[in-house]
């Protein structure tokens, strides 16, 4: 119990919050626009491969939704962690979600900013 | 506390879902971790059917044709509002743990969550009826 | 005190190590001004003495008696029972939730004491040092510019760690009682109890449901200070990051403000 006066390193501290609530921020500014944007401002409400592709010819476009897809995800994971941690697991099993979480992440993105791009170029 | 862990991790879990003889803070809690969940489930979703514009034309054009239909309309209306109410609550939770609007924090959450309603319901009726 | 006299029934909660918990009822006379406490004890002595619980001082500054009553968590000896129930009604009285029962309504508050101590939580206080929420109430009385000893808030009834939903998940999270005593204590000259709330256990295990708050019989306010430990650890933390000492002995008087 007092094992973390000494003890092993903690599994959560002031930078990985910190970095849950920036991206949080950040996340409801950006979703905020995406949503405008994407639904509303946007012709037609973006329903059609044609549309899409026309409307990631923009640059500011695949801009903001990399920007969103690199913060949405750790936000979602690292919260994600805080819910798993709620429950006390062994420093095995975090250990093993840490490794599964940072996997997930990096996979997520870089097929988040692989996606964005390529619908980006098929308008060339 | 040894009583506390030898209970299964899915009978601890759901202590935190029980609403009954709380306080409407404990509803902002719950909710927020409601939310939670669904969103971090929707955005991996989102992110993997939206592998159909990949596919090209053929694929999420049909996609889209499947989704235009009052169900997934729903859903989608219930991923805004958990957007909202998670984002607001979320606002109040970073104010307050950066010692701001502590005092009125429960007022906060009750006016918050009701702007988040007040908001889906907004995009319901747009979701709906156009 | 009234004249009047309820009959209220008592569904109470019993668990010995050989049984498993289940409610006994028991039909008591009450002055409805009378506290919830006042109706245990009368049931101990005149229909069970086989019932466990706890009582000592009887006027909220012991924090012995601390019980759910209809499922919330109340300091049974300044809860009157006008305000819990009626004329012919039923009352339900459990143990705290978050401590092992030890029997009946007893329940086993040592890992909370022992936490206490080790975040330095005291017992006895300058009345300055007894860090308060701006505006939430008048600062005591004016003895012309002196410092004046008093009991700290925290009785340490145990109530808010019953409330909390974390600890009822994370036994290991220090819990409301524990980080409002940290915070009184001072976590800007202690290294020690700084590591201590900057962890997992510690301050980032709450999620602001502010279920503490709520129950608190005195002016503890935990939700508040764990929120305000936040803000002084994200400063200690961010002043380290670009080269601020770490924890430095100074003036105990200073480290409230």
């Amino acid at each position: 119990m007092e094992k973390n006066l000494y003890g092993p390193k903690s599994g959560e501290g002031t930078w990985l919050w910190l970095a849950k609530i920036i991206s949080g921020a950040l996340v409801a500014v950006i979703l905020f626009i995406h949503l405008v944007v994407n639904h509303l401002v946007a012709p037609n409400g973006l329903l059609s491969y044609a549309e899409i592709v026309k409307y990631y010819q923009n640059p500011i476009i695949p801009v903001m939704e990399i920007l969103f897809v690199t913060l949405a995800v750790p936000h979602a994971l690292i919260g994600l962690r805080g819910i798993i941690l709620d429950l006390k697991p062994t420093r095995a099993i975090l250990n093993g979600i840490n490794w599964l979480f940072s996997v997930v992440g990096v996979i997520a993105i870089i097929y988040g900013v692989w996606l964005i791009l390529t619908i980006a170029s098929r308008g060339a | 506390m040894s009583q506390i862990t030898t209970q299964s991790p899915l009978t601890r879990a759901a202590k935190w879902f029980d609403p009954r003889f709380r306080t409407v803070n404990m509803l902002g809690f719950i909710l927020n971790r409601i939310t939670a969940l669904g969103l971090t489930l929707y955005l991996f979703l989102h992110l993997s059917v939206l592998s159909q514009l990949a596919v090209g034309p053929g694929g999420y054009d049909k996609f889209i044709s499947i989704i235009h239909n009052p169900l997934f309309t729903f859903g989608e209306v219930l991923v805004v509002t958990a957007g909202m109410m998670h984002g607001l609550n979320g606002a109040r939770i970073v104010l307050n743990s950066l010692g701001v609007a502590i005092r009125i924090q429960k007022m906060l959450l009750i006016v918050l969550l009701s702007i988040a309603v007040v908001i889906s319901f907004v995009f319901a009726v747009r979701m709906f009826l156009v | 005190m009234t004249q009047a006299r309820w009959k209220v029934t008592f569904q109470v909660s019993r668990k010995k190590e050989e049984t498993s918990s289940h409610f006994d009822h028991f039909v008591v006379e009450v002055d409805p001004d009378e506290y919830v406490l006042d109706a245990v004890e009368r049931i101990w002595a005149f229909q069970d003495r086989t019932l466990d619980f706890r009582h000592a001082c009887h006027h909220s500054t012991c924090g012995a008696c601390g019980m759910r009553v209809n499922g919330v968590e109340k300091l049974t000896c300044i809860t009157p029972i006008r305000e819990v129930t009626h004329e012919g009604g039923v009352v339900r009285i459990e143990p705290m939730r978050n401590f092992p029962v030890i029997s009946d309504l007893a329940v086993d508050m040592g890992v909370m004491y022992i936490r206490m101590d080790n975040v330095g939580q005291h017992p006895v206080n300058l009345d300055s040092l007894e860090a308060v929420q701006p505006e939430a109430r008048p600062a005591g009385p004016d003895l012309h510019g002196e410092e004046f000893p008093r009991l700290s808030d925290c009785i340490e009834c145990g109530l808010c760690i019953s409330a909390c939903p974390i600890t009822a998940s994370s036994p290991e999270y220090l819990g409301p009682a524990v980080l409002a005593g940290a915070h009184q204590h001072g976590i800007k000259n202690d290294e020690q109890v700084l590591r201590m709330v900057d962890c997992e256990d510690g301050i980032w295990r709450c999620h602001s449901a502010f279920e503490c708050t709520a129950v608190c019989p005195s002016f503890v306010e935990p939700g508040w200070r764990i929120m305000d430990l936040r803000k002084q650890v994200i400063g200690i933390r961010i002043k380290q990051l670009f080269g601020g000492t770490t924890a430095r002995k100074i003036d105990p008087q200073e480290a409230s403000k």
